[in-house]
Parts: C-alpha cells; structure tokens; sequence
C-alpha cells in the first residue's frame, strides 16, 4: 500500500469515526431526551386525557341527569307504569347516546332494562352490576367507565325524584374504538390509547382501543405483571413506546379502568431520522471533500517523493540532465527543504563524476583526452554515421618527445604535447585531438577522404615541424604522420587506430612523413598469422631448407665458404620470400626457434663438408634477436660438439643495427661465441650508423659490406670510393672484408684491385641447395686438378 | 327531647311521634287526641321559592291548602298514593283544600322548581310534633309507661325509613337525645341541573 493511500485512508478513518461517534452521542442524547420528553408529554397528556374523560362524563351525567327530571316520566315511575317506562328510558336513553338504561329500585334492584322488552324479562331479575356506584348517588350524579361484556361504557347513575327519590337511571353509553380515536386524535400529543379492565380476578381486559393495529396491553404485561405506574420503554411489537398506565377517577371498587398510553418513540424520533438523513448527506459531502483533501494533501507529500525516487533513479543510472530534475524544490515547506538538500547532493555528485568523468578520460600530464576516451567517442559518431561518410584518423608520432623527455623532463614534454595539439584542433578542422600514447596524437577528421586526409596530414606535420619555443627552449619534433580511413579500413575505433598506428611505425621506419595504412603491409595482418603458425610446423616439421651461396675468396678464385640462407618452400603457397617470413618470425617472436633450425641444419652440413674433406667455412646469420638469447653460445657449443665440427669452421654473422641494439648483452654473447672459435662478422656494414670506437670493442673479424655499395660498382664512382675505404679501414682495424651483392665481373675486378677479401653475389654463383653445392665443389676441384 | 344529626348539628323538622307500647298509630285508642280534636286546615305557604314549611304535620282527616305568595307562577305535584294531586298557583292563588285522610307521607315537588319540595306527614300518634330551629321538641303531660318513639326526617338515612325507640316515661320530666343519620337537604342551594358533584 502506497504512502499516499496509506495517509488518505488515515484521514478518512479519522472523519468517518468522528462523524460515527458525534452521530452516535447525538442519536443517544437526542433519544435520551425524546424519552424524557416523551414521558414528561405522555404524563400531561395521560392527565388531559383523564380531565378530558371526566369532562366527557360529567357531560353525559349532566344529559342523563337532565333526562331524569322529566316530568312524564317521572310521573310513570312514581305510577309505576312500567310500558312506558321502558319506552321513556329507551327513548330517552337515545338522546344522550345510551346504548342501555336502567331503572333500579332505591335498594338497587333492576326494576326495568331497556335490554329486555316488558313481559321479557328474565325469570329472577339480577342485581345491579355495581352496586358501589350507588353509594353515592344521592350527593352527586355518579358516572364511571365500566367494563360490561367485554366493552367499555359510561355507566351513569342519577336518582329520580317525585320529588323525593324513588328510582335510580342507570345508563350505559358505549365508549367504542371510534370513540377513542377521536380523543386520540383531538389530544395534542401523538400518541395511542387503549383502556383496560381489572376485576381483581384473572388477567385485565382490554376493553377498548384507540389504535387496532397495535397491542400496548400486551407489550405492557410481557415487560410487567403490573401496568405502568410510571412511563416505562416498552417494545411494542417492532417499534419502541413509552408506556404510562392511569387509573381512570370513576373506577369503581368492583371494577378498575385503566387508560393505558403509547407514545411511539419512533414517531419522537422521526425528526431525528430526517435530520439523520440530512447529516449523512453531510458526511458523505464531508467524506467526499475529505477524501479529496486527503488525497490532494497526501499526493502533495507523497509525488515529491515519488518524484525524488524517480530521480534518484535517474541519478543512479547517471542522467543528472535535468538541472531541475529534482522536483519541488521551489516549495518552502519540509519537502521543499528535502528537495534542495537533495538537489544540491546531486549537483555534487554530478560534479564529482563529471571530474572523475574527466580524470578517467584525459591525460593527468597534458590534460588531453586520452586513448580509450577518444576511441568511445569515435566509436560513438561511426555508430552514429553508420558509414555513410568516409572519416580519417590520422596518428600523429613525435618521434623526437622521447628524447626530449629524457632530457628535459616530462613538464616539457607535456607541454609540448600540448601546444602541438592546440595547433592541431586550431588548424586541422579536427573533430577530436587525443594523446594516443607517449609521443603520439590521434587526430580525428570527420568526412575526410584518404587523399583529403593525406594532404592534411602533410599540412599539418610543416606546422608541427616548425621550431616550438618553449622558455629558451627550441625545439623541433620532427613528427610522423600515420592514416586509417573509415570504413575501408575499419569501422572499429581502435582497429582504425592500430591501423593508423601500423601506418606511423612504417613511416618512421621507412623515414617517411606520411604514410596511409595499407593492408598487404600490415604485419597484423590476419593471413601473416596464418602464415606464421605454418612456418612453426614448418621449423618442427623440418619443411625449411637451407640454401647456400658461395664466397669467393678473391686472391685465389677458391670457394672458401658459404653463407647459408634459410629457404622455405611452402607445399601450397611456393617458395615464400625469405625477408617475409624472416622478419614474421622476428616479429612474432619465433626467431630463436628459426636460428637453432638454422645452425642446426647448419652445423650438420658442415660436419658433412669435413667429412667429406673439405675446408669450407659456414656462414649464418643471427637476428638481433638471437643476441638477448643468453643461451645461445651454450646451445651452439653443444652443436659443435654434437657434430664434431670446430667453432673455426663457422661464421656467425650480425647486421651492425642488431650488434648496436643492446651493446653490452650483444658484445658479451658474441664474445662467447668468439671464445668458441666461431668467426662473428658485421653484416650490412655501411648503412647503420655505428662509431668505429664501438665496432673496435666487438669481438668481429670480419666486414661485410652492404650490397646497396656493391651492386653498382661498375658504374658508380661514389660507391666505388666508399668500398675502397671500407676495405682499407677493415683492413687496418684486421678485419677481413667480404662483399656482397656482387653481380657482375667488373665490379669483381674492382674488388679485387682494392684488395677485398672475399665475395659472394649472383655473379660467382646464387644460394644452392646443399647437394648442389657439394657438385659445384666437385665441379670446382676437378677443374683445378685439370687445370693442375 | 332534642334531635342531632351525625356531625352534631341541632335538626329542625324532624318528625317526633310517641305511641303507647302495644298500640299502632292508626289505633283510635292510641290516638290521645285525634278524636278530641276537629279537622284542621293547613296551610302551605309558597314563598321565595320554597314550600313553607318543609315538614307539616297533619292528623287524618286534615285538610291542606297551598297558597303562592311569590311573583311566579308555582306547581304542586304528588304522585303519592295517599293523595295525588298536581296543580299550578298562579301568584297570589291559593288552591282548594285537599283533605289528607289517611296517615303517611306525601312529599309534593314543584316541577318548576326542583328545589321547592314539602313534606305532609300525616299521623296519628299519641303525641307528634316536629323539632324547632334548636331540634327540640317537648310532650308535656305524658301519662308513665311504655313509650315507641318513632323518628322521620325528610333526609333522614336510610332513606324514608323512620327510627323507632322503645322508652319508659316515668312521672318525672326527662331530657332524651336522639340522633339520626341524615342524607344532602334536597332542597338545597341551586338548581339539581347544575349540580355538580
């Protein structure tokens, strides 16, 4: 049950036990006093009544009393002529509405009834009926109500004078139910008569009505043995009566006439009831405007806080939109109060969880909105756009912040990172500029095509690469551009992301400015995984092949060695390119597995070789990689020594970037190495940057100079000069030089005239599978034993 | 001898008769002196109203006469059997005599006025007479011996039945109080019609 029925229902209680209880008091007050009021009313009306019914007999006496004086028939009493008689009384009777008349003997003997004709009179004549009437007869006319057969009737009793008494009258005039209708309905108070007759013996008689329909008597005796001397409520029948019996004054001794009075309490009351009627149309009214009051005063109390809890929910679910979302906190009463307090808790909640809100999705240091934060939010409008548009995100790489960093310190760096991202959203008209990592923006440029994207990006990264002043500061960050266009190349925010980032990491690594994502280059792409988990079959499964390619040793045209080179001839795809597969290993982490395929398959072919004779000396290659691998010098000992081939008949060779990556653990392992004999050679000499101070540390004896110098030797003067240098400096610092990429005969006699040491290149002879090899060895030696 | 009635009161008309024990009043011999004496006419006066006097008492053989002195013309009515008789007095009349010749009592009404009423008590007793204003009555001369006395008012109660007594007389004179029972003087004060009771 809701608070608000709970308080309507309260209050309308309330009303309705209030109303119930005054109704209840009025009603018993009210007929309390109708009782007192009617037994006050019902004993003056009980006295009227009796002074009434004397008046009524004194009347009749009188007529009867005048009757008596009539002088005819006085004269036939006192001449005793009983015909007439009999028709005077009978006649006379009729005047005063006597239904029978009696001539009585002065002893009270019944000398004529008008009840029975002259000559019919009963044999033994009876006594007269009330023999105490006549008492007094001679002082005063005497009238009574009596009881005779059952009915009520005035007995009136006068003296007939002649002129001193002779005879008595006596005569009976019926008192009926009409009769006391009449005086019912002459009496000034409501009420209902009934006379009674008590003998004395046996129960009293009812002799007389007013009122046919109801039964005072009964009622009156089942309640009492004796009538009511005093009124008395009575229940008469369905409804409630006063009761008040009186004695009627001309009773006799013989005989008692009792009046017994009904005053209807229901009548009393009828007023009442018709007010009663009216007050409950009152309360009713009164409910009703109660009930709404109720209601209107209850929902004033309860929709505020319905509303308060719909907010709350609201809140709770993290919509604090509605700045006025608290309700009635306009209002200045306790609920107003509430509200306010409330509204006032949400705005701080509200601001505090915008605050978090912002700490979650910006960065602590530049305070620009970081990675994931702006991923949601692209997220949000793709969603939005449904590709209907083509969009760009551009990631931007400073690729100069870390070194600032270190340093200047991250103040700088923040700084700078966010000066560079005003200017991109003043700039660029950028939808959304985010630190996407510790040196990288993330640009969103909304309806943007991918050249639109490029030429923007070339724009953008002249402005980000003019010198930035921060205090004395100058600096310049040099940044690099990486772009993802939506949806070609992803509907996904932060596979749009990786993929601009794919496109940064080959910009800088190809040292481009700007580079838009191309997925055949992708190294995440999905059919390299593919590939990649195939080339792991491949190194357990023994599906590669090792390939090998002669070096020239250049003084005397004798083969001296081989490099070998990994090769892999996929059954379903054909040979897959070495570099593609080599750089998927390095990257995904499965080179050292690939390298000890290597110098196993390696080292095996060389214990081939010294078996069969021959001084040859194997090269291969470790990637920078295989340099962090402690393990390594130990598990090519084991090698060595499992094949009984000697470290001096390997050649490790290293590209100077990877000996120059992490220089302490790389010297410290190709010392290793070197302490087994093994010859370690700097591969790709000449492009990487290394100081001769650092390759002078290395445990190397041998150059290999890059092929890009070598290829065009015949033609190309500048590379002619620096792989004279390069011999010459090789030489001085007691390496041997090999070259390679060696393709045509001039360059090989060029090679020869600077005195390099070995050669290797397309011109001599391609990589071979070992077998080949062994026949071109063969081949070899039988022309130099023909030749002598 | 002195007649009371039952609250003490001195009765005036009350009827006083004295016969010798043994004798009857209609006895000749009993009668002292009704032979001795001639018939007498008794008049009866009708006077404001009333019959005047209210109780006469008459030897057989007496005659009555009823004169009106009012203003108004009066009635005279008797149904007794000793002498019934009705006549109307015009003011001033007087009626013929009536003779009254036998003993008993005769009341006689006027049936204009309820009120007017007379008794005539015929007697014929040793000694009669009727009780002054003072309820007295004296019999002088009274031979000794055993008497009846009889005593009758015309109220008296029960009614019309007249007390008797047995007493002796000595030669001495002797005081006797007798006292009777009486009913409302008919005459009384208004009309019986508007009698209220």
């Amino acid at each position: 049950m809701t608070f608000r029925a709970r308080l309507s229902l309260f209050l309308l209680a309330i009303l309705v036990l209030v109303q119930g209880i005054t109704w209840a008091m009025v009603y018993s007050a009210t007929r309390k006093a109708s009782i007192a009021e009617g037994e006050r009313q019902l004993s003056a009306a009980a006295d009227a009544f009796i002074e009434q019914m004397e008046d009524v007999s004194s009347r009749i006496a009188g007529s009867v009393q005048v009757l008596s004086l009539d002088y005819p028939l006085r004269a036939a009493i006192a001449q005793r002529d009983e015909d007439t008689i009999w028709s005077a009384l009978r006649n006379h009777g009729r005047r005063v509405g006597a239904e029978r008349m009696l001539l009585l003997d002065l002893d009270g003997s019944i000398r004529t009834d008008t009840a029975h004709a002259p000559g019919d009179e009963p044999a033994v004549a009876p006594g007269f009926l009330f023999p105490g009437l006549l008492d007094d007869v001679y002082d005063h006319p005497v009238a009574a109500v009596v009881a005779i057969e059952g009915r009520a009737y005035w007995l009136v009793v006068v003296p007939v004078y002649a002129p001193q008494p002779v005879a008595l009258i006596a005569a009976g005039i019926p008192i009926d139910d009409k009769l006391l209708q009449r005086l019912q309905r002459l009496s000034a108070l409501p009420k209902s008569i009934e006379l009674v007759a008590s003998t004395g013996i046996g129960p009293p008689q009812r002799i007389a009505r007013g009122d046919a329909s109801l039964d005072l008597l009964g009622a009156a005796r089942s309640q009492a043995a004796a009538l009511p001397a005093q009124p008395a409520l009575t229940q008469v029948g369905e409804h409630e009566f006063v009761l008040l019996s009186r004695p009627l004054l001309q009773s006799t001794s013989d005989l008692t006439v009792t009046a017994l009075f009904g005053y209807s309490l229901d009548d009393a009351l009828r007023p009442f009831r018709e007010m009663t009627a009216t007050w409950a149309l009152l309360v009713a009214l009164g409910l009703l405007l109660g009930a709404i009051g109720a209601w209107l005063l209850a929902r004033g109390v309860a929709r505020p806080l319905e509303s308060l809890t719909a907010a709350t929910a609201r809140i709770e679910s993290g919509d604090y939109s509605a700045p006025d979302g608290v309700p009635e906190a306009a209002r200045h009463d306790e609920i107003g109060r509430l509200s306010h307090a409330f509204q006032q808790m949400s705005e701080a909640i509200r601001e505090r969880e915008s605050r978090i809100r912002h700490q979650a999705e910006h960065d602590a240091g530049s305070g620009l909105l970081n990675r994931p934060a702006a991923l949601r939010r692209i997220d949000q409008q793709l969603s939005d756009q449904r590709g209907s548009t083509t969009d760009a995100l551009l990631m931007i790489g400073l690729t100069r912040l870390p070194d600032i960093v270190k340093t200047f310190g991250h103040a700088v760096g923040d700084r700078l990172m966010q000066a560079s991202a005003a200017k991109l959203q003043h700039d660029a008209n950028a939808v959304l500029v985010a630190r996407a990592g510790d040196s990288r923006l993330l640009l969103w440029l909304d309806n943007c095509s991918r050249d639109g994207a490029i030429q923007q990006a070339f724009r953008l990264r002249e402005q980000l690469s003019e010198v930035i002043h921060d205090g004395d500061l100058r600096l310049s960050l040099d940044p690099a551009v990486g772009i993802a266009v939506a949806p070609d190349q992803g509907s996904d925010a932060s596979v749009l992301a990786q993929r601009a980032e794919v496109a940064l990491f080959e910009a800088s690594a190809l040292d481009e400015p700007v580079r838009a994502y191309d997925p055949a280059r992708d190294p995440n792409r999905p059919e390299r995984l593919q590939l990649m988990s195939e080339l792991g079959v491949a190194i357990d499964g023994d599906g590669l092949a090792l390939h090998y390619q002669p070096k020239l040793l250049i003084g005397t045209g004798r083969v001296a060695g081989a490099e070998g080179l990994v090769r892999w001839p996929h059954p379903l795809r054909g040979p897959i390119p070495p570099d593609q597969f080599v750089l998927l290993a390095e990257e995904t982490g499965n080179i050292r597995r690939l390298t000890r395929w290597v110098l196993a398959a390696g080292i095996a072919e060389a214990r081939r070789w010294k078996e069969a004779g021959r001084k040859l000396k194997l090269a291969l290659n470790l990637s920078v990689r295989d340099l962090e691998d402690r393990e390594l010098p130990r598990h090519v000992a084991n090698l060595l020594a499992a094949h009984q081939v000697g470290g001096d008949a390997l050649t490790l060779e290293v590209t100077e970037s990877a000996a120059m990556r992490h220089p302490d653990n790389a010297i410290g392992i190709m010392r290793q190495l070197a302490d087994l004999g093994i010859t370690i050679a700097i591969d790709d000499f000449g492009v990487g940057q290394s100081s001769l101070t650092y390759l002078r540390r290395l445990p190397a004896r041998e150059l290999k100079i890059d092929q890009s110098f070598v290829r065009r030797l015949a033609e190309n003067m500048e590379d002619r000069t620096i792989v004279r240098s390069i011999v010459e400096l090789g030489h001085r610092l007691g390496f041997t030089v090999t070259a390679e990429g060696v393709e045509d005969r001039p360059s090989l006699d060029f090679l020869a005239d600077v005195g390099c040491d070995l050669a290797q290149g397309y011109f001599i002879a391609k990589p071979m599978p070992g077998d080949a090899f062994a026949a071109l060895l063969d081949d070899v030696g039988r022309a130099e034993k023909a030749d002598g | 001898m002195q007649v009371m009635d039952q609250r003490g009161q001195a009765v005036a008309d009350a009827v006083l008769t004295l016969l010798p024990d043994g004798a009857t009043a209609s006895d000749p011999d009993a009668s002292a002196s009704s032979s001795a004496a001639s018939p007498a006419t008794h008049t009866i006066d009708q006077r404001d109203e009333r019959f005047v006097p209210y109780v006469e008492l008459f030897r057989p053989g007496d005659r009555v006469v009823f004169r009106n002195s009012d203003n108004t013309r009066h009635h005279a009515y008797s149904f007794a059997p000793e002498a019934a008789f009705e006549m109307v007095l015009k003011p001033g009349e007087s009626s013929d005599p009536i003779t009254l010749p036998d003993a008993g009592t005769i009341a006689v009404g006027c049936n204009i006025h309820d009120q007017m009423i007379t008794y005539l008590v015929v007697a014929d007793a040793l000694r009669q007479g009727k009780t002054d204003s003072r309820g007295q009555w004296q019999a002088d001369d009274l031979p000794p011996g055993h008497y009846r006395l009889g005593i009758w008012h015309p109220q008296i109660r029960p009614a019309g039945k007249a007390q008797t007594r047995e007493l002796d007389i000595g030669s001495a004179s002797q005081s006797l109080q007798v006292r009777i029972d009486l009913g409302p003087d008919p005459r009384g004060s208004g009309d019986r019609e508007r009698l209220d009771y």
